[in-house]
């Protein structure tokens, strides 16, 4: 075993965005581990200076191209509540079904193209094509096929929505098409699980590794919170002040990275799948419970490397739940209706929403014609990389009896795990243009 | 030895929204991979090769570094094209260009200390033409995934791409959609570049503009429109900021 | 013949339309709500049937001229492996408006002509039309003032509105009548109820409330008389070139066709989709040059279609009055409506045939019109740095049996189709000859094939020279750049030993743009060996590296080579090819030289495509250069200001 090695990854691959992972070990002592965001900063919030209330969500939703539905949902639900603006039931179910949308392509294309390939031991899932995986890798396909396609039925678009729009929707889908989507959803179900049982014959390369943080979610009374809930922590409990929620996020500059880190009870905490599940796993669908059983799946899990596990497991949670969201939506009636007026007035939106990597938080201030003078946006993945960077602090002694090399991929991995979306680290600070 | 074309995919300032558009051939990656060796793809692969013949690059160039970067890139590949908006016309990065970098950096990162820091280091965000010369283009944010195909069948037949000069009505029109302008909207599907298969004004929302201006928004016949419609040019100026700030229209690209 | 008329309640009316749909045989399509507009679109279930609809967002000619249809599907693979596109389900459309059908018609006469469109013919022969008199007139419309708010045929049945709770069925045709009287139960309508719907259909166009103050008849003669006038100029400056106004068009029938290929590239299909001649690029040749470059020409362009161009050739106006440009142009300049009543006060000419040729031509080909047959190359030989000669021949080993002039539309599979002229003489063999040069896509893949391969062939297409009409004469062949491609053709039949002593004394013509750009040297060097021949050459420029003792100089240089005192001017015949920009000053030295404009032919270049007078983009005013042309008499064209603008 060398005393002296250095692991450098510029450019991290398989996430969406550019990280960096630095590691400088001098004499078996560690003197430098290092998470930073290289991405060329976007500055969204000047972006927004200027722009009326209704292109506001077309342009945040620019921010990613993963998670394009939820920040349209979150920018939607700030400008509705900084305008007064109601929306109807239809609404909110159709809602809850393009968050399900995106939960399932997001989960999917993590587990299927970015994570399973080090379970697999190769470098991407195009080898796994030519080999005895393929059939699995065809089952992944589909699955991202059904929530792409469903995706364009809910939202018009599999990236960047278009229907979703302030009090409404621009245009929703007939009985027909609705009714086609929930066979098909029924009809997934046996792939998923087969999916899950090969995950599970590979689950043994996931790292055995835990370390307590803090864990910060939407919850809900009545749901398991994806698109409606209140701040929820695994250390301070329930926060009802959505509009101070920077009491709980609290956000810093390190010179690393382009990206924001944040903090509340501890030096860091952690967002997404897992910290929802470790929160509201009992409001999960009984099938999903089941896929989580079978990982050996419990509250409170501090292993990070479970993420992806959590994925699959709100996988199948958000088939189940789209398959009930379309009975209720059939048995109302699905009808045409226009979006609510909207009466302009000057105002400060907060809009939360639970995305695929975690909370999602826009908040907007608006003047009296309607036009954005202030906006903050606070990302899930922004809020994972303190989280991250003391996992690798803690990480990196137990592991550091392996080769370089292993060491390299063990560290790619836990990155990977939380599914960062680096793009997203884009940032809005409070700042009231003149 | 194969003769089939080598293509890497880089990103710089954007969503990946594009690149994961190509991952959304679903099953077609099958037929793709037979005919382009993929070498290089950031976001879902591993290994990474500078041999290629085929550059597709995705996002906007904010800083040196990534000017350093493209121009690397482009000595190596034999064709570049851009992909998606921010890429091909500079996309939503270019609206903060209505500021200095200097000022925007101060609205987004306040008074930490950043100076000096190359990450930081931000220049006014361009269009991968504005650093490198751009051989074929595939626009839209995102890309559509059929205009996609189309150029990768027609570079690998050694066909030159066709895409569209003419505005977004006459494929909003072929869907027969009612026109948004008659629902009390604007819309810039009429200065728009085509080949989106008018996909917004489909699903009932205004054209944004993603794909470039094929008329300037400031001719005798926008006004009109304008007037007709009782619009005012601040709304169509605003919405040609979001992809189109200081662009004129894009003419042959 | 009176036709039979029934009586049905709205509730019988409702089981009809039920029943036809639970039947299944058809596709049952109908006039539904599209939010606030209507549309033609597959029918659930009766109720969703809105025959009180003011006028639909596209016309029906969607379902005969889809907006994007296959035309064949082919494989990259298998050389030449061409299946045509499959056809449609029967089909019944409900609630279309006289309008519309009166626009079918004429877009019948256009399709269905000697070289039909068999796709076309296929929808029309199995759909049914089931019409409905207007109820709801649209304001926008102006049918009661072009007597298009009313129709005698063109339907299998008609549906007219009586009362609340009753409609008249008319029985327009025996398909209809066996439609009806298998589904439905009527009684025959009695002389009352015959008069209210004579009365409905007599006082609908008082309900109209834009009117027509020019009379349609009189558009021909305004628009003659008012070409240049500055009215086209003033409205065209407003138009956004969206072509909205062409797309919505019921009696618009351009397209375009392009290639679709796989991913795989194994297969690909040919389509085909709507075009519009508004749009900036649809007069686009190969070689870039653009023939309708101007907003104004192309706005003119619209209108002389449908005031002047067609009805000069079928006899009807192209516009049906439905008013759909007027909804859809956003600056609202599209309408012929208020465009005509501008006009109205304008002069008119009494002449207005002098957009357009009388002389019916033959055409090349006929019957079915877009599935090349397949030819194999056989001979590929450098000609000089920029062209290529291939010499092709048919896979069923039939000659050509072209003329000289005339062009074939030659595919590659997967790259497209583009027009060639026919470089070797006619012949009894099924061989002929292209020349190609690398300009598009087409062209660079024909010239990247070798012996063996396979091509498909369209045509011979267009007319052609009448090679009796010059008999006993002189022959001035003027030919500029790759122009000399079809010449050559004319000139080897005419210096044939089988032909040469029916005509008189030849001189040839000849310049190019370089010495290297200089085709068929190997045929001039023969040339100026035929008896009572004068072959001149010259080129443009000429590089310092580049060996050439000839002349240098435009061609019109060669001109005063021809011994004038020696001409016998009056019976010489001068064909002229070469590119836009050299015609006019040629004609003017043949003037000169005192050759007669009926003595002068041209063959022009266009943008062909679909080579037999349908999709619109080779159109020099009133003409279809691929069907008239591209061989004209100089002194039939010169009229017409399109063909050397």
């Amino acid at each position: 075993m060398t005393k002296d090695f250095s692991v450098h990854v510029e450019h991290l691959t398989r996430v969406e965005g550019h990280g960096n992972i630095t590691l400088d070990v001098k004499n078996g002592t560690i003197e430098k581990i290092q998470w930073s965001v290289v991405e060329a900063p976007r500055f969204f919030e000047a972006m927004l200076r200027g722009q009326q209330y209704n292109e506001l969500r077309a342009i945040t939703s620019r921010i990613c191209g993963i998670c394009s539905i939820g920040h349209s949902l979150a920018s939607l639900k700030a400008t509705e509540d900084a305008l007064n603006v109601s929306i109807s039931e239809q609404t909110q179910l159709l809602r809850r079904l393009a968050i399900h949308a995106e939960n399932m392509q997001s989960h999917i294309l993590h587990i299927g193209y970015l994570a399973a390939p080090d379970f697999l031991g190769v470098g991407s899932v195009f080898p796994l094509l030519a080999s005895k995986h393929k059939e699995t890798v065809l089952k992944i396909v589909k699955l991202h096929r059904l929530a792409n396609e469903m995706s364009d039925l809910i939202c018009g678009r599999t990236i960047h929505p278009i229907r979703l729009v302030v009090g409404g929707f621009s245009m929703v889908p007939t009985k027909k098409q609705l009714l086609t989507l929930q066979k098909r959803l029924k009809e997934s179900k046996p792939v998923v699980h087969d999916v899950a049982k090969i995950l599970l014959s590979v689950a043994d390369a996931i790292p055995q590794f835990t370390r307590e943080t803090e864990y910060i979610a939407l919850s809900s009374d009545d749901e398991y919170a994806l698109y409606e809930g209140v701040l929820n922590s695994t250390d301070t409990g329930r926060f009802h002040e959505y509009h101070n929620y920077q009491l709980l996020t609290n956000e810093y500059v390190v010179p690393q990275s382009t990206a924001k880190y944040t903090k509340h009870n501890r030096a860091s905490y952690m967002v997404g799948a897992l910290a929802r599940f470790n929160l509201n796993s009992k409001q999960l669908h009984p099938w999903a419970q089941d896929v989580a059983k079978m990982f050996n799946l419990k509250p409170i899990n501090y292993n990070p490397f479970m993420n992806t596990i959590a994925q699959l497991v709100e996988f199948a949670h958000s088939i189940d739940d789209s398959i009930q969201l379309i009975d209720t939506l059939l048995d109302r009636g699905i009808k045409e209706e226009k979006p609510t007026k909207v009466v302009v007035k000057s105002g400060r939106g907060v809009g939360l929403v639970e995305v695929p990597r975690g909370l999602l938080i826009h908040d907007y201030t608006l003047n009296s014609k309607g036009y954005c003078i202030k906006a903050n946006c606070i990302i899930p993945t922004n809020q994972n990389h303190a989280n991250i960077q003391q996992d690798m602090e803690k990480l990196v002694p137990e592991i550091i009896n392996k080769t370089p090399k292993e060491i390299e991929l063990i560290l790619e991995m836990l990155v990977r795990a939380y599914d960062p979306c680096i793009s997203c680290s884009t940032h809005y600070l409070d700042v009231t243009f003149k | 030895m194969s003769t089939k074309p080598r293509v890497a995919v880089f990103d710089f300032a954007d969503c990946e929204g594009c690149e994961l558009q190509i991952a959304n051939l679903e099953e077609e990656i099958l037929d793709l991979l037979e005919i382009v060796d993929i070498v290089s793809f950031r976001e879902v692969m591993k290994e990474h090769s500078d041999e290629y013949d085929i550059a597709i690059v995705e996002g906007s160039i904010m800083r040196p570094m990534d000017e350093k970067r493209l121009k690397y890139i482009r000595s190596k590949a034999k064709i570049l094209v851009a992909l998606g908006a921010c890429a091909t016309i500079g996309g939503v990065n270019k609206i903060r260009n209505q500021w200095m970098p200097e000022e925007v950096m101060k609205d987004v990162y306040g008074n930490a200390k950043v100076k000096g820091n190359e990450l930081f280091n931000v220049n006014k965000t361009k269009a991968v033409n504005e650093v490198v010369p751009v051989d074929y283009y595939i626009h839209g944010c995102p890309i559509d995934r059929d205009e996609f195909k189309h150029v990768i069948t027609a570079l690998a037949l050694g066909k030159k791409p066709e895409i569209p000069t003419y505005p977004v009505c006459v494929e909003c029109k072929k869907n027969e959609n009612v026109c948004l302008f008659e629902r009390g909207m604007y819309c810039l599907g009429p200065i728009t570049r085509a080949g989106c298969k008018a996909i917004c004004p489909t699903n009932g929302s205004p054209c944004e503009g993603c794909r470039g201006l094929v008329k300037k928004a400031e001719t005798e016949c926008v006004w009109e429109v304008l007037e007709r419609y009782n619009l005012s040019y601040e709304d169509i100026r605003r919405r040609c900021t979001m992809y189109n700030y200081g662009r004129a229209e894009c003419g042959a690209q | 013949m009176e036709k039979p008329v029934y009586i049905v309640s709205k509730k019988e009316l409702d089981s009809f339309v039920n029943k036809l749909i639970a039947d299944q045989t058809y596709e049952v399509v109908g006039v539904q709500a599209k939010g606030e507009r209507f549309w033609f679109a597959p029918l659930e279930n009766a109720t969703d049937l809105r025959l009180d609809h003011d006028v639909t967002i596209l016309p029906p000619k969607k379902y005969f001229l889809p907006q994007y249809e296959s035309l064949m599907t082919f494989s990259l693979e298998k050389p030449f492996d061409v299946t045509p596109a499959s056809n449609d389900k029967p089909r019944i459309i409900i609630g279309i408006h006289p309008y519309d059908i009166i626009a079918l018609q004429q877009s019948d006469l256009v399709y269905l002509d000697d070289q039909k469109d068999d796709f076309y013919k296929k929808r029309r022969d199995n759909t049914l039309i089931i019409g409905s008199d207007i109820e709801t007139v649209s304001d926008r419309s102006f049918a009661g003032s072009m007597n298009t708010h009313t129709v005698n045929d063109g339907f299998d049945l008609m549906l007219t509105h009586i009362s609340t709770e009753t409609y008249a069925v008319t029985i327009g045709s025996d398909k209809g009548k066996a439609l009806f009287e298998r589904y439905a139960k009527g009684t025959k309508a009695t002389s009352q109820e015959l008069k209210t719907i004579e009365k409905i259909r007599r006082e609908l166009p008082t309900k109209y409330t834009q009117k027509l103050r020019l009379d349609k008849k009189k558009w021909s003669s305004v628009l003659v008389a008012n070409y240049h006038h500055v009215i086209w100029e003033e409205k065209s400056s407003k138009c956004v070139e969206c072509s909205s106004c062409t797309m919505v068009c019921p009696t618009c029938y351009c397209y375009d066709v392009r290639e679709d290929v796989s991913l795989n590239l194994k297969d690909g299909k040919r389509i085909r989709t709507w075009d519009g001649c508004m749009l900036r690029d649809f007069t686009k040749v190969g070689s870039g040059e653009i023939f309708r470059e101007e907003i104004k020409a192309r706005y003119r362009h619209r209108f002389f279609r449908k005031g002047n161009y067609l009805p000069e050739r079928y006899g009807f106006i192209a516009c049906v009055g439905c008013g759909r440009c007027g909804i859809a142009c956003l600056p609202d300049i599209a309408d012929p409506c208020k465009l005509f009543n501008d006009l109205e006060k304008l002069p008119s000419e009494k002449e207005t045939s002098c957009f357009f040729i009388k002389e019916k031509t033959e055409v090349g080909e006929k019957g079915i019109i877009h599935i090349p047959r397949s030819a194999t190359i056989k001979k590929v030989a450098q000609c000089n740095e920029l062209d290529t000669l291939f010499e092709l021949e048919l896979d069923d080993k039939k000659p050509l049996g072209h003329k000289p002039g005339q062009f074939v539309e030659v595919s590659v599979m997967g790259y497209g189709e583009a027009p060639f002229g026919i470089s070797s003489p006619p012949s009894d063999k099924p061989v002929f000859e292209i020349m190609v040069r690398k300009i598009g896509n087409v062209t660079s893949k024909l010239v990247s094939l070798q012996p063996g391969d396979k091509v498909g062939i369209r045509g011979p297409l267009g007319n052609g020279f009448n090679m009796e009409l010059f008999e006993g004469k002189n022959m001035l062949f003027v030919s500029g750049g790759t122009g000399m491609v079809p010449m050559r053709s004319l000139i080897n039949y005419v210096t044939d030993p089988k032909h040469r002593k029916k005509y008189k004394d030849l001189i040839i013509l000849y310049g190019a743009k370089r010495p290297k750009e200089i085709v068929f040297m190997n045929d001039v060097e023969v040339w100026k060996k035929v008896d009572n021949m004068q072959c001149e050459l010259t080129v443009d420029r000429c590089e310092p590296n580049e060996c050439w003792g000839g002349c240098i100089g435009l061609i019109t240089t060669l001109f005063p080579k021809i011994r004038a005192d020696k001409l016998d001017a009056k019976n010489t015949i001068a064909v002229v090819i070469g590119p836009p920009v050299m015609y006019k000053f040629v004609i003017k030295c043949l003037q000169t030289l005192g050759i007669p404009d009926q003595n002068i032919w041209v063959s022009l270049e266009r943008r062909m495509k679909c080579g037999v007078g349908k999709c619109g983009h080779c159109q020099i005013n009133g003409i279809y250069t691929c069907k008239e042309g591209p061989v004209f008499n100089y002194n039939q064209i010169k009229r017409l200001p399109e063909a050397f603008e």
